[in-house]
């Protein structure tokens, strides 16, 4: 019998010593899609004929004394904007609904090569940026701690699906917290790399100048694994860095002593006030790393309407081109949500778009001058828990500052961290941000966090 | 913006909006005009954009 719940840290060891099947432990979560899913949506494609396939090469590599490390034989999902190769890749859109790669994504090659068992594709928000939608071939992920309320976007469906053991791990795209935000409402762990360290080729675009790849999984040790097999350098993707790529999980020392931190409170106390529960929990995170020999102070950024107003008018700019042809003669076609974003988007001028890359460099600089004395800055994920599914605001993008977009204008690597519940018993989160490259730095922060704390020890209950 | 402003943006760009949409487009484009003064700080002439991020060593510090 296996767990339903197992990390890919766990999972990875026994299959390491042969005392966990990979066969049985894809078996066993293709049993708990078909028990549960049918209550989550979060995939929009199980493949399972595939996965036992790979699942059973996978067995057949190791018991010939081929282990090629803890991604092997690790069932995994992947959002429906990573391109896989024959197998339909949507954006959760009905104007994509047909599309058929040729070829696998750069980045899920690399995780076939690592050995994951791929169980399907994921729901997300259409192309990545509208939702949650209703009006989809596809209905919206819902959350997995209490299925009225919602995941958080756009990777819905990786959100859903790990903290439910569905799969060990997902994939998730980030372009103005698309992985932060269903971690911080869904209670995992996700993390927005360094813009450029995980190719974006082969992954439908929503902003190219923001877009992140990123993996999204239970802990920081599970990420960090995640990122080991994703990162590296692809000429195909003319903005992948070719930077050295450290032991992720060697850095997870367990110790934060000497690390300074920096909390940019003002994000989440004024300019998108929190509630109390979230502030509280934010606020002893922050104590904890202080008990654990961290220096913690706060410092103030421009207000984050700043930040939020540059990064979507970006976003949404460079989504309008993207799109721009099929607007104009399907429009109907997308969903109301993401159609009427868009309509939004056609409003801002060239120029509008000029003076927000330019605002971009201003706040890179700024954020680099307040970084120059410190390690990491945290703030708040997101300002409350998980809303009701139905009650999520059409234009909640532009409405109320994004707590998560400042770190895609500036490419700094972030990643959301539950830090506690609710009495209603949905998670909370902070973000938990480094400089530039300094990716193994967020994932120890967070790792030594995680075990110092008991949060990773509660899975929802369905 | 005036919802017949819209109507006219919305036929210059050649999107079909659905007439029941309209509206609701047209009362949140204050957020979408108050974006675009957000980004427009005084600056100098010669200021330039980043069009993506600044990598370690990409640029001479200033």
């Amino acid at each position: 019998m296996v767990s339903d719940f197992l990390t890919v840290a766990e999972a990875a060891k026994l299959i390491e010593t042969k005392e966990l099947s990979p066969v049985e432990l894809t078996q066993s979560r293709l049993d708990r899609i078909a028990k549960l899913d049918s209550q989550l949506h979060s995939f929009i494609r199980v493949l399972p004929e595939a996965a036992l396939a790979a699942a059973r090469a996978t067995e057949g590599e190791i018991a010939a004394g081929r282990y090629k490390g803890p991604m092997h034989g690790i069932p995994i999902g992947l959002k429906d904007i990573y391109e896989t190769k024959g197998v339909p890749t949507t954006g959760h859109s009905k104007v994509m609904q047909d599309h058929v790669p040729a070829a696998d994504a750069f980045s899920v090659t690399k995780l076939k090569d690592a050995g994951c068992v791929v169980m399907g594709k994921l729901a997300t928000h259409e192309f990545a940026f509208g939702g949650p939608s209703f009006d989809l071939p596809w209905p919206p992920a819902r959350n997995p701690w209490d299925t009225t309320r919602f995941t958080g976007g756009s990777s819905s469906g990786t959100g859903a699906s790990v903290p439910a053991g569905l799969v060990l791990c997902g994939t998730g795209s980030d372009t103005g917290g698309s992985i932060r935000g269903p971690a911080a409402y869904c209670g995992l762990a996700g993390i927005k790399p360094t813009y450029g360290l995980i190719s974006r080729a082969g992954i439908l675009p929503l902003a190219f100048s923001l877009d992140h790849a990123g993996p999204m999984a239970w802990t920081a040790e599970d990420c960090a694994i995640m990122l080991q097999a994703m990162a590296g350098h692809d000429p195909a993707d003319p903005a992948s860095a070719n930077h050295p790529i450290p032991d992720y999980r060697k850095a997870l020392t367990g110790d934060v002593k000497g690390l300074r931190i920096g909390v940019i409170r003002h994000f989440y106390t004024t300019d998108n006030e929190a509630n109390p529960a979230t502030r509280d929990a934010i606020d002893t995170a922050a104590k904890k790393f202080e008990e654990m020999g961290a220096s913690v102070r706060e410092i103030t950024l421009s207000p984050l309407a700043d930040w939020a107003a540059c990064g979507v008018l970006i976003m949404m700019s460079e989504a309008y081109a993207i799109h721009e042809a099929n607007l104009r003669t399907r429009f109907t076609d997308f969903g109301e949500i993401f159609r009427d974003r868009m309509a939004l988007a056609g409003l801002w001028t060239a120029a509008d778009y000029v003076q927000a890359v330019r605002r971009r460099r201003e706040l890179i600089d700024e954020l680099d001058r307040a970084m120059a004395g410190l390690d990491l800055v945290m703030t708040a994920a997101a300002p409350t828990e998980a809303p009701k599914i139905d009650e999520v605001p059409k234009f909640a993008i532009i409405d109320r500052p994004s707590l998560t977009m400042p770190f895609n204008v500036t490419g700094s690597p972030a990643m959301s961290v539950c830090c506690g519940f609710t009495e209603t018993g949905l998670p909370l989160s902070y973000q938990i941000v480094g400089k530039r490259f300094q990716d193994a730095t967020v994932l120890r922060a967070a790792d030594a966090y995680e075990r110092a704390t008991p949060w990773r020890g509660r899975r929802p209950s369905l | 913006m005036t919802r017949a402003e819209l109507d006219a943006v919305l036929a210059r760009l050649g999107l079909n909006v659905p007439e029941k949409e309209r509206d609701e487009i047209a009362a949140n484009t204050l957020y979408i005009e108050k974006m675009a003064e957000l980004v427009k700080k005084p600056r100098w002439v010669g200021a330039e954009p980043a069009h993506v991020v600044k990598f370690p060593g990409a640029f001479p510090e200033k």
